[in-house]
């Protein structure tokens, strides 16, 4: 029933997140592709996808952060945390519970957004690329997990239901800002997730191998701050 | 259990920085009886409860609920399977009905009985499909009380219970407390209603400032405090009359005005001795016994 609780808990910020972003996404394609009144190259439409995914990296991470907020933190701030805590469950099960539920919502925030991206893209006939797509899906997985895990730790030590989510939107700007130098590009997250080191100028397309190697160490990180998260609720007095 | 406690803990305390706001708490709460926790605001009620639930880590001491320690998270877990518990403010989660508040909390207690739920559900007149944020304080208050009550736990741990009930609904509630108590669950509950503790608690346990300044049974206060009242020709000292288990002495006039936890047979003679005109022994209110030993620490 923990799953029960953390679907109710956060159903109206997913779905209005999701109806957002895959509304944004459906219409950055459409009108980049009615945009075009002469004859292009398939070029332009993998520049149209492209730019659909810039948005869906920015809105993806902004619902990430707003889905985390709250928790047990959010609940001491509105007083049914004892609630909760009374109940015949470990901290750790709560917590876990959590962060997977936002997990499954993360995926299908990401996941939804690009299967209408192509849907529309499909219905006024245009090229599609489901590898092309795996490859951005990887890439806003693999690095954008890194904030959905920064949200977590924020409402895991901030107390407040708003304060958390601030703090955590200025760490994804604080991380944007502090690795956009070119020496410091190639570790940012932000630029992982946008796939924009990746693009082909000439195709518009994802022109390399898929970096794993990279993607596993943002899910380290990611994952060393869920574990993180949880300890610190752990030991937090309520 | 051990030895018939159902609560037991030993020289628990907590600490925040230098404030102590727990100090060296022993308390042992009998089975199957009614336990008040009486305090002033800020007396460390709540924080004990808190503590005896895993809310709050003890900075020192430690303690049992159940056979089971409370420091111990695993332990912990087993307690709270056991136990009922209505918090201090009864906010519960805004974002559900009042029905799916009910079948959420089901869900984790075996011991749930379903037509106690439906007849709580008609006594306290509380709408199903309502949202929980919708609701007024006191109805609130029904729910966290119908989901413990909807259980048959071996404890009931209430913090201010009352809190936000209309006369009506604090007396359905001191009713169902004593069928509850009947039936063999053992309560325990915090209140600042001195009234409602008076009626229906076994044993009274006064925190003042983090410490425990009355562990007693009510028949026991009963029996044993008196309040004499005497008039003399010529007042004596007041120190003349502090003697073992004289709890208060005030004079004003003629009149003075003693307080016994013991002994008041030795301050009658005490009285005697000073040629008092008038003697009046009464039995003291557990308001006066509660506002004298909040005053003496």
């Amino acid at each position: 029933m923990l799953w029960y609780k953390a679907w109710l808990e956060t159903r109206s910020r997913f779905l209005i997140s999701l109806i957002g972003i895959v509304a944004l996404c459906s219409a950055s394609v459409l009108y980049g592709d009615r945009n075009v009144a002469y004859e292009v190259g398939s070029e332009y439409y993998n520049f149209v996808l492209f730019e659909g995914h810039q948005l869906l990296v920015l809105m993806w991470t902004l619902a990430v952060t707003l889905i985390m907020m709250g928790g047990l933190l959010g609940e001491k701030a509105n007083g049914s945390s004892s609630f909760t805590l009374a109940l015949p469950v470990s901290r750790r099960r709560l917590m876990v519970v959590r962060i997977c539920t936002g997990l499954a919502q993360a995926f299908v925030l990401a996941i939804v957004p690009w299967i209408a991206m192509f849907s529309v893209s499909g219905i006024f006939g245009k090229t599609r690329s489901v590898s092309q797509a795996g490859c951005y899906l990887v890439l806003l997985l693999g690095g954008g997990l890194l904030f959905f895990a920064v949200a977590v730790l924020a409402s895991s030590l901030i107390s407040g239901v708003y304060t958390a989510p601030a703090v955590s939107f200025g760490a994804v700007i604080a991380t944007a800002v502090a690795l956009s130098s070119a020496a410091m590009r190639r570790y940012s997250p932000w630029e992982f997730m946008s796939g924009a080191r990746y693009r082909s100028e000439q195709t518009n397309l994802l022109s390399c191998p898929i970096p794993w190697l990279q993607a596993a160490i943002y899910m380290l990180v990611a994952g060393l701050l869920l574990a993180i998260s949880v300890k610190a609720i752990q030991r937090r007095e309520f | 259990m051990t030895n018939g406690l159902v609560i037991q803990t030993e020289r628990l305390g907590k600490s925040y920085g230098r404030i102590e706001a727990l100090k060296e708490l022993n308390l042992s709460i009998r089975a199957h009886g009614i336990t008040a926790f009486l305090g002033l605001n800020g007396a460390a009620k709540s924080t004990t409860i808190k503590i005896l639930l895993g809310m709050m880590r003890p900075s020192s001491g430690d303690g049992t609920i159940l056979g089971q320690r409370i420091s111990d998270p695993i332990e912990s877990v087993r307690i709270r399977r056991k136990i009922a518990y209505v918090s201090e403010n009864k906010r519960l989660y805004d974002y559900m009905t009042v029905d799916q508040m009910i079948r959420f909390t089901s869900a984790f207690y075996p011991d749930w009985r379903p037509s106690e739920e439906q007849r709580l559900l008609r006594q306290f007149k509380l709408p199903r499909d309502r949202k929980v944020k919708s609701l007024s304080k006191g109805m609130r208050t029904k729910l966290g009380l119908l989901m413990a009550f909807a259980r048959q736990p071996e404890l009931l741990i209430l913090d201010e219970p009352s809190e936000g009930l209309d006369p009506g609904g604090i007396e359905e509630l001191l009713e169902i407390l004593v069928a509850r108590c009947s039936e063999g669950t053992t309560i325990f509950f915090s209140s600042h209603q001195i009234a409602e503790v008076e009626r229906i608690a076994d044993q009274i346990c006064i925190l003042h400032a983090g410490r425990l300044v009355l562990d007693s049974s009510v028949d026991d206060l009963r029996e044993s405090y008196r309040r004499i009242d005497l008039i003399f020709p010529s007042i004596p000292a007041e120190h003349d009359f502090r003697i073992a288990g004289i709890e208060d002495v005030r004079t004003r006039g003629h009149q003075m005005s003693v307080l016994a936890s013991r002994n008041a047979e030795a301050v009658v003679a005490r009285a005697h001795d000073f040629h008092a005109t008038s003697i009046d022994i009464t039995p003291v209110a557990l308001r006066d016994v509660f506002l004298q030993k909040v005053k003496e620490n």
